[in-house]
């Protein structure tokens, strides 16, 4: 794929207060307002690989369709590869590609490859283009094998490669991916990741990606952007986050029996019962290997397990962090 | 079925009856929905009966309050049941009904004719009152008032036979089709659409043998001025006979279930 | 646009294939149409042996009247079956799909899905017209080219009364509106009279649906043509662009259930 399409010579993208309010009628008569996206100021060089989290009801899926035209924002600007979403939608349409985690661009009793068909025709694309094109995605996604197959007997992981290669037909400069991983498992969603890193760094496609789950900020993206209750809470690199935010894991431990208490620097003990019990470690100050050292060696382990804060944990972080 | 079981009955009859009422919205839908099909129809009849003083004995005032009870007869009751009802057994819903103490139909049944009741009550207001508007009273009173309960036993046959059809469903798979067959028998030969006396000859004789005449064309022959009691006679057999079809079948079924599996 | 034509036409071959695919009841929905449709056929020709005629209309006139109503609801049902699903697709936010393709969205959305179940009716239509209304060339002329007026008049009916629910948020109407223009289209309209008949050449315009087209093939009428041609022209553009202001105001599901 050649240099992606640049136009004007600016961000990617760039919205400028962007906000979207939604009327919804009361059971009792009334209306309310609420806006699910308030004020949203963002900008993205080519290239970037962002991702957009925050928990459901944030106002991720509403920002996206935003920024691809499909609704129309209540306040702000913003423009895409220079285009007005809302106002030239058919033409940014040409230049990017969208993957809605839990809707479908291929039709279900057909296989991809008729999809794909239809879309190439949708994109203006000849048949010699067409058939070049879907080789291509076939090997870069790993794919070729399912496109024959009618995308009702594909597993989910396997459907989202072939929705991966409907959205990239066109060879778009920009991908949108709300959700993507929703309901993948955890190879599928590791190779999905993969496979988007891939797209970005070989192809320089830029992808901005939705997302509620933490990990995809620790394997795909570049840079991150929280947003809660429509607002924009944080916007930095990963390698700032991860210093700031992310130096905290979980750790849960399954014990045999009731365990002596446990003092060590950067550990807090957050839960610790009979057969159970939740530490809080500061990977900053203290290693996980050492901390899984110390307690194997104290207590009787039956199981254990590493993991991630959860984002709402993030958040309240991000939160605690601005009033400090 | 002894006193309790009637009375235990009465209970999923009330619930259903309700929750149809606190559904407003479907509920607006279906009256508008009964009142055009009606106020079209009846404009047909009163077209023709206009032309020619009356069509088989019944002038534009009867052919009116006709179609008005004929079609509250038949809008009163979910056009979808057989259906349903179908697709419940297909998905194995009605296994989990077997285990009350209650036989599974007479309980849906208890079910349906308490919604179907309370369709059918708010279903008249609006009807008898366009009626009236459009065309006069009632032509004979006495008639109209037996005319009530002949609508409930109507109701009350219609829903047997259609539980009886939708417990083909034990056997069958699909029993959209059967509903399709069953709803134009239930319009030509039930007198929905015409009344059995505009049937020629032979046709006429056979379609007041069949049950079809208990579920619609007997309470609208009442509404429309004609003092027939004999009419709630018949349909109240064809009741009795319908309910012991649709628990034969459905006990078959039932026994099926279990020797060969959901 | 250059490309519309063989996007087009790719969208109807994969919505076609589509549908062949499921094939689950396929042939007894369609028997059940056709049994329905002939339970109407028999309902007139009793009808008429009773009662000779109403208001200067006859059992060959009504069966005439049916044979266009048939065919046109047939083709619109099934070749553009998602007017009819309009609000359910603009309440679960499924208008997301076609918003993201560099393609008009109405066009798109209506050829995007076929119900062949419904060309049943179009059969039955046309067999009607063949059997009962003594085609000669010129009128099976008049007689495919009303339809066709008729089915594009029902179509931007269906999408008008449709896209209210981008207004309203309610999207039961849409089954409402077809219901009421497919129950008046199949009564002859002069059985009507003073405020409903001027309904059914206006706000529901079930006459020009049906009676309008069958009544010139019996007795063609240049003005009337250009009438139906007209008002056909004009629910179509109604029904476009009450669709595309509402897209403005399309919530995408979101309104429901925000993220």
């Amino acid at each position: 794929m050649g240099t992606p399409d640049r136009l004007g010579g600016g961000p990617a993208i760039e919205a400028v207060g962007v906000t979207k309010r939604f009327r919804a009628a009361g059971s009792t008569g009334s209306t309310s307002a609420v806006d699910a996206v308030h004020d949203l100021t963002l900008s993205v060089q080519h290239g970037e690989r962002l991702a957009f989290i925050g928990p459901n009801g944030a106002g991720k899926s509403t920002s996206i369709k935003m920024l691809t035209g499909i609704l129309h924002p209540t306040a702000g600007t913003a423009r895409v590869l220079g285009l007005v979403p809302w106002q030239q939608r058919r033409t940014l349409s040409e230049r990017t590609g969208t993957l809605f985690g839990q809707r479908s661009q291929l039709w279900f009793e057909l296989s991809p490859r008729q999809s794909l068909r239809m879309l190439a025709a949708i994109y203006g694309m000849d048949r010699p283009q067409e058939t070049r094109r879907v080789a291509e995605l076939g090997e870069l996604l790993d794919a070729a094998d399912l496109f024959d197959v009618p995308v009702r007997s594909l597993s989910l992981g396997q459907r989202m490669r072939c929705e991966l290669a409907a959205c990239l037909l066109h060879e778009p400069a920009i991908l949108f991916l709300d959700e993507p991983t929703i309901g993948l498992d955890l190879l599928a969603k590791r190779r999905f990741r993969e496979l988007l890193v891939t797209l970005n760094e070989e192809g320089g496609t830029t992808v901005f990606l939705t997302s509620h789950d933490v990990a995809d900020i620790e394997h795909v993206a570049q840079r991150v952007v929280v947003i809660s209750a429509g607002r924009l809470i944080y916007d930095d690199s990963v390698p700032a986050m991860r210093r700031t935010m992310l130096s905290t894991k979980l750790v849960d431990v399954g014990l045999e029996h009731a365990g002596a208490s446990l003092e060590l620097d950067g550990v807090s003990v957050l839960e610790q019962g009979d057969s159970s019990a939740r530490l809080s470690v500061d990977t900053t100050r203290i290693s996980i290997r050492e901390v899984l050292g110390v307690v194997l060696d104290v207590w009787s382990v039956s199981d254990i397990s590493v993991v991630d804060p959860p984002l709402e944990q993030v958040i309240a972080e991000i939160y605690a962090e601005r009033r400090s | 079925m002894t006193a309790p079981m009637l009375r235990r009955l009465g209970v999923p009859a009330d619930v259903s009856g309700r929750r149809l009422l606190a559904s407003r919205d479907g509920l607006v839908v279906s009256v508008l929905f009964y009142l055009i099909v009606s106020g079209v129809l009846s404009a047909l009849w009163r077209a023709a009966a206009g032309e020619h003083g009356e069509v088989a004995g019944y002038t534009a005032l009867a052919l009116t309050w006709y179609v008005f009870t004929a079609e509250a007869a038949t809008c009163a009751i979910n056009v979808r049941l057989i259906e349903e009802v179908g697709d419940e057994i297909g998905s194995g819903a009605v296994a989990v009904e077997m285990l009350r103490p209650l036989p599974v139909v007479a309980v849906r049944l208890a079910a349906e004719v308490g919604r179907c009741t309370a369709r059918l009550a708010v279903l008249l207001g609006p009807g008898a009152t366009y009626a009236w508007l459009v065309a006069g009273p009632p032509p004979h009173a006495a008639a109209a008032v037996l005319a009530l309960p002949s609508l409930v036993l109507a109701v009350t046959a219609n829903l047997c036979l259609q539980h009886a059809l939708a417990g083909s469903a034990f056997w069958l798979r699909d029993t959209r089709a059967m509903w399709f067959l069953y709803q134009k028998l239930v319009f030509l030969l039930g007198g929905m659409l015409l009344p059995l006396e505009v049937l020629p000859g032979v046709l006429r004789d056979v379609a007041m043998a069949l049950p079809f005449m208990a579920m619609s064309y007997a309470p609208a022959r009442l509404a429309s001025g004609h003092l027939e009691p004999w009419l709630l006679l018949v349909q109240a057999g064809w009741v009795v006979v319908l309910a012991a079809l649709a628990g034969a079948v459905f006990a078959a079924g039932q026994r099926r279930l279990q020797v060969v599996g959901g | 646009m250059s490309r519309a034509g063989p996007a087009t036409r790719a969208v109807l071959r994969g919505a076609f294939t589509d549908a062949a695919a499921r094939r689950s009841a396929f042939w007894t929905q369609i028997g059940a149409m056709i049994a329905n449709d002939l339970a109407w056929v028999a309902f007139w020709v009793i009808f008429f042996q009773e009662v000779s005629s109403v208001r200067g209309w006859d059992v060959d006139r009504v069966l005439l009247l049916l044979a266009v109503l048939c065919t046109s609801a047939g083709l619109v049902l099934g070749l553009l079956s998602n007017s009819r699903r309009i609000p359910t697709l603009v309440a679960d936010g499924s208008l997301d799909e076609v918003l993201t393709l560099p393609v008009a969205p109405l066009p798109h959305l209506l050829v995007r899905r076929l119900d062949t179940v419904n060309l049943g009716d179009v059969a039955f239509g046309l067999v009607l017209f063949a059997v009962t209304a003594q085609p000669s060339p010129q009128r099976t002329l008049v007689y495919v080219a009303g339809t066709l007026a008729s089915a594009v008049l029902l179509t931007g009916f269906l999408v008008l009364t449709g896209s209210l629910v981008f207004f309203t948020g309610r999207s039961e109407s849409g089954d409402l509106g077809l219901n009421a223009v497919l129950l008046l289209a199949s009564y002859p309209a002069d059985v009507f009279a003073g405020a409903t008949k001027v309904l059914l050449y206006t706000a529901i315009p079930a006459a020009f649906v049906s009676g309008v087209p069958s009544e010139l093939v019996d007795d063609f009428d240049v003005g009337d043509a250009a009438l139906l041609l007209g008002v056909a022209g004009l629910f179509a553009a109604l029904g476009w662009a009450t669709f595309t202001a509402g897209l403005r105001r399309y919530s995408s599901g979101s309104a429901w259930g925000r993220g």
